[in-house]
């Protein structure tokens, strides 16, 4: 019989059991959770209270103002302009792609564009701005910003890029910028780069960034999930960089590249007082502001491709032997080491023949009986030969060393080649040979392994003007009442230099210089032509040179000289590589710099 | 239907019962009380969940939701015969399994998942019910049949079947996690109402060598948030991103939290659905360990309360209807919370009486009326505690 009253009790017994089991159950269950929550919050708290801080805060960059490059006369070579983009906002645009198709009339984009916008509309946040097209025109941020209201989720914003006003002056010197790659990031290591940073990659941008670049500020902006900025916490103004002053004459700098326009190769002018660099050119040049705007595929092939290769800073990069203008390192060798002396005469027949070998003067006929100063006058090979067999080329190389030939200057800029002098070591170390006699005899005259920097014949040449003093080169000037430093002055006797200078004024003035007809208007200059080969001449038996037309083989002209003579304040190096003569192709650009010089500032000491 | 003679001398709903006077003296306050005390701290969670300011709205619906809950669990609790719920159990399981063919068979039409049924004006959602019925079917299959030794294999068809019915057109919706719920609730009735110890352990087992095929059914979101628990790391914008989230979130809070509307992860959104399945994590930031600890000390009480007016209840269907409710609650509070801490798969299952959203609250209010209703209809006269 069913009995409620029976089948509570037995229900009852086994019930609170599997009641406690229940219970028992849920509370194994509590203490797990309890503990895990002891683990996450008690135990690891600070762990992930430190993830929570990343997740909330993000840092937002404010970019430094980079810092103007001036000239040594507070004209502007490099400033900082202010660069219109446009910009739209996806989220407040309906249609992209017919937003842009409206605009196209001012913006002219090409497909491949427009395609790389539409697929970045996919991965961008869509509250973010997205960049349509930078370096507005005026006409085109005249013409949007008249119909923006028609534009929805256009914005014109304004950043500032770089901009070099005098275009493709000093370009070479006043270098590019470009965004950060390994090397920079080694190089410079008390920079904290960001990948897409923009960084100087050569010239003066890059041998003063630390200067120019000032510090990148920051905000500490408040972020949501998706990244959308809720409100500044804190902020650290970026502090600018600073400006520049550089020993540039842009006037200067700017007629010298005229005077060399059309040509290639290159002109250091150096106040020879100091070392600072008054102007420092290098043809075929390019307009910085291009890399700032980006170039065109054909436009870069262009400029890569160049024979006369135009991104190449000649001035420093550009190797060259020095010809006759290194007559006058062999001259105070020889003077030092007391092979000849101001009275000391060759005869020059138009050639000597050593170890069954013919070496030519550039005169066929020969320039006779001459001392040093008219040895230098006419730069006379024969007399330089002969000089060069009782010295020898580590004597030689002693003395180009000491007048900064061979190494580089030091003056900084990225990529600056050392040149090359030979030596007896040298010659063993690199070929395993010996160095042969008639080898000295090549390089007496400039020609042979010897190689210079068109910066390293200025420096060496503005050392003859000051009296031995060899300073670094430098492009910032030094203040007023601070004596500039030589890096070594050389042991040079003022009786030695004298003859060197008195052959260098007869170049320019002597009645058979080789450059007399190229002296510079309002002052006595001194100078030294100089023209290397590039290939061997050929010559026929009789010991005539064969022409060469092809220009590629023509020589380079080569022009040192300073100015005026008694109180030297400019000091240059010409160089017109396969211009020909030294005389006829780098003579006439030096003049040229020299009266706009003296024509401008007077012969007055500064 | 058949009524057994002893039914037939209480008049149909309030008949020889208890006056409505004592009744009401017997209602057990404190779970209203202890219920209460839980919203209105979900409300301060709920609101700093939702941004504060114009969106107190959601407070204000809660609230209504909750007032609405509250008048329901009393009037289901007063309900006249202790007999009335066991009467239409049945009915009410055969209606909510006939809702949730309807959700299956128009489910087949659209895509992904669904889970409601549009009645009119009405959004109903019969998963909710079907949680309720399935309890109260069990309870009476188990009223209905006298057990002296444990139930034998033989006394479980029909209540496997009761639960594997909703269980498998729950699965297609799909919502795993009622169907979970479903599973474990339907268990813990079998289990109370006596199930062989022997009997019980095999079925773990069962389940346990079923869980490959489980797997295999799975979709692969689902089975993607069960990989990602073990390593949330491989993903972390994707399928491992609420956790990660939400454990920074919760750890962050360390013992006395970063204080109201002051939790940086869940005020700057970092924290996704926080409002709902993931409020816990807003509570244990921005209270820490403390308010963590002692909502979960509130919920072990409610869960104890229960448990004790199980003990008092008159009569079978009485106590099992209150063991697979309070599991029901239980159930859904460690499940939660488990999820939102990392120690379980996310599986869309809200925070008792804390989450927003009315489904969710009005089945678990109706489902404290009944078990009020049992106490209220304790064999023991006088207040149950």
């Amino acid at each position: 019989m069913y009995s409620l009253e029976n089948e509570h009790e037995t229900f009852k017994v086994d019930t609170r059991r599997r009641l406690l089991l229940l219970g028992g159950l849920f509370a194994g269950g509590a203490v797990i959770i309890g503990g895990q929550l002891f683990h996450l919050q008690v135990m690891n708290g600070g762990e992930y209270r430190d993830l929570a801080e990343d997740n909330r805060i993000s840092l937002q960059p404010v970019p430094a103002l980079r810092g103007r490059i001036l000239d040594r006369h507070g004209r502007i070579l490099v400033e900082n302009s202010p660069d219109f983009q446009l910009a739209i906002i996806p989220e407040l645009t309906g249609d992209i792609k017919t937003l842009l198709k409206r605009m196209q009339p001012y913006l002219a984009l090409p497909p491949d564009k427009i395609e790389k916008i539409l697929r970045q509309v996919e991965r961008q946040r869509s509250f973010l701005p997205l960049m349509v097209q930078s370096h507005l025109t005026w006409a085109q941020v005249n013409q949007i910003e008249s119909r923006i209201h028609t534009f929805p989720g256009a914005t014109i914003q304004v950043q500032t890029t770089r901009s070099y006003p005098n275009g493709d002056t000093a370009a070479h010197l006043l270098g590019y910028l470009g965004e950060v790659n390994d090397k920079d990031i080694f190089q410079f290591q008390g920079i904290n780069f960001r990948s897409g940073d923009i960084v100087g990659k050569t010239g003066m941008e890059r041998m003063f960034e630390l200067e120019l670049r000032g510090k990148e500020g920051f905000r500490e902006m408040e972020v949501n999930a998706v990244g959308r900025h809720i409100r500044e916490l804190k902020r650290q103004p970026a502090r600018p960089g600073n400006d520049l002053r550089l020993s540039i004459d842009v006037e200067l700098q700017a007629e010298a590249e005229r005077a060399l326009q059309g040509l290639s190769g290159s002109t250091v002018c150096l106040d020879p007082n100091n070392g600072e660099v008054l102007a420092m050119v290098s043809q075929p040049s390019y307009d910085p502001n291009q890399f700032i705007r980006g170039f065109s595929n054909d436009e870069w092939k262009k400029l890569v491709t160049d024979p006369k290769r135009p991104l190449i800073n000649k001035a420093i990069q550009g190797q060259y032997p020095p010809g006759s203008t290194f007559k006058m390192v062999v001259a105070l060798a020889a003077l030092r080491e007391g092979k000849i002396s101001a009275h000391t005469r060759h005869y020059c027949s138009g050639s000597v023949v050593r170890d069954n070998h013919t070496f030519y003067c550039w005169k066929s006929g020969g320039h006779g009986n001459l001392d040093l100063v008219a040895a230098l006058e006419q730069s006379c090979d024969v007399f330089f030969y002969k000089v060069s067999e009782s010295l020898g080329i580590d004597a030689i190389a002693r003395q180009a060393k000491s007048l900064g030939l061979g190494e580089t200057t030091g003056i900084g800029l990225e990529g600056e080649r050392p040149g090359l002098m030979p030596s007896r070591a040298w010659k063993k170390a690199t070929f395993g040979h010996a160095w042969y006699p008639g080898e000295t005899l090549i390089t007496a005259i400039g020609q042979g392994a010897v190689l210079a920097t068109p910066l390293q014949l200025a420096s060496m040449v503005a050392a003859i003007a000051n009296g031995g003093r060899i300073f670094r080169p430098t492009f910032v000037t030094s203040p007023e009442n601070q004596p500039p430093t030589p890096i070594h002055a050389t042991t040079i006797q003022p009786a030695h230099l004298d003859l060197i200078r008195k052959g260098m004024i007869a170049v320019l003035n002597g009645r058979s210089g080789t450059a007399r007809q190229y002296k510079p208007e309002k002052i006595l200059a001194a100078g030294k032509t100089g023209t290397s080969q590039v290939v061997k001449h050929k010559r026929e038996k009789s010991g005539k040179l064969i022409k060469e037309d092809n220009a590629r083989f023509k020589d380079h002209a080569l022009f040192v000289a300073y100015a005026p003579i008694d109180n030297p304040r400019l000091a240059l190096s010409v160089v017109v590589e396969h211009g020909g003569h030294g005389a006829s192709a780098a003579a006439p650009i030096a003049k040229r710099i020299f009266d706009f010089f003296f024509d401008k500032y007077g012969i007055a000491e500064s | 239907m058949n009524i057994p003679a002893d039914d037939r001398t209480f008049r149909h709903l309030g008949g020889n019962g208890p006056g409505w006077r004592d009744r009401l003296s017997r209602f057990p306050t404190s779970l209203l009380v202890l219920l209460s005390l839980l919203t209105l701290g979900g409300f301060v969670v709920l609101y700093s969940a939702v941004g504060g300011g114009e969106n107190i709205d959601y407070v204000w619906r809660q609230s209504a939701r909750f007032g609405f809950g509250a008048i329901l669990m009393l009037v289901i609790a007063m309900a006249g015969s202790e007999k009335v719920y066991r009467r239409y159990a049945y009915l009410f399981y055969g209606l909510s399994l006939s809702l949730l063919v309807g959700v299956f068979l128009s489910g087949t039409i659209g895509m992904g998942a669904r889970r409601w049924l549009e009645i009119g004006v009405l959004n109903l959602q019969p998963s909710e019910l079907m949680k309720v019925a399935l309890v109260l079917a069990l309870a009476r299959y188990f009223h209905d049949r006298s057990v002296s030794s444990g139930l034998g294999p033989a006394d479980l068809v029909i209540p496997l079947l009761m639960i594997a019915l909703p269980t498998a057109l729950i699965v297609k919706q799909p919502d795993l996690g009622t169907s979970i719920l479903l599973c474990a609730v339907g268990m813990s009735v079998i289990v109370a109402a006596g199930l062989e110890w022997k009997l019980f352990i095999g079925i773990i087992i069962l389940l346990g060598a079923s869980l490959p095929m489980g797997w295999n059914m799975m979709h692969d979101y689902q089975r993607r948030r069960i990989l990602t628990l073990f390593s949330p790391e491989k993903d972390p914008l994707g399928a491992g991103y609420h956790i990660i989230q939400s454990k920074i979130a919760i750890g962050s809070g360390g013992l006395f939290g970063k204080g109201f509307m002051a939790g940086s992860q869940s005020q700057l959104n970092f924290l996704p659905e926080r409002h709902t399945d993931f409020i816990f994590s807003v509570l244990a930031e921005e209270w820490g360990f403390v308010g963590g600890l002692l909502l979960l000390i509130v919920y072990c009480m409610i869960i104890l309360r229960t448990l004790i007016i199980a003990t008092t209840a008159a009569d079978r269907f009485g106590l099992l209807t209150v063991v697979g409710l309070t599991t029901l609650f239980a159930f859904q509070v460690l499940v939660n919370m488990g999820m939102v801490i990392g120690l379980l798969p996310v599986v869309g299952i809200p925070l008792p009486m804390i989450s927003y959203g009315g489904s969710s609250m009005l089945t678990l209010m109706i489902a404290m009326g009944l078990v009020a209703h049992v106490g209220v209809h304790s064999k023991q006269h006088g207040r149950t505690i």
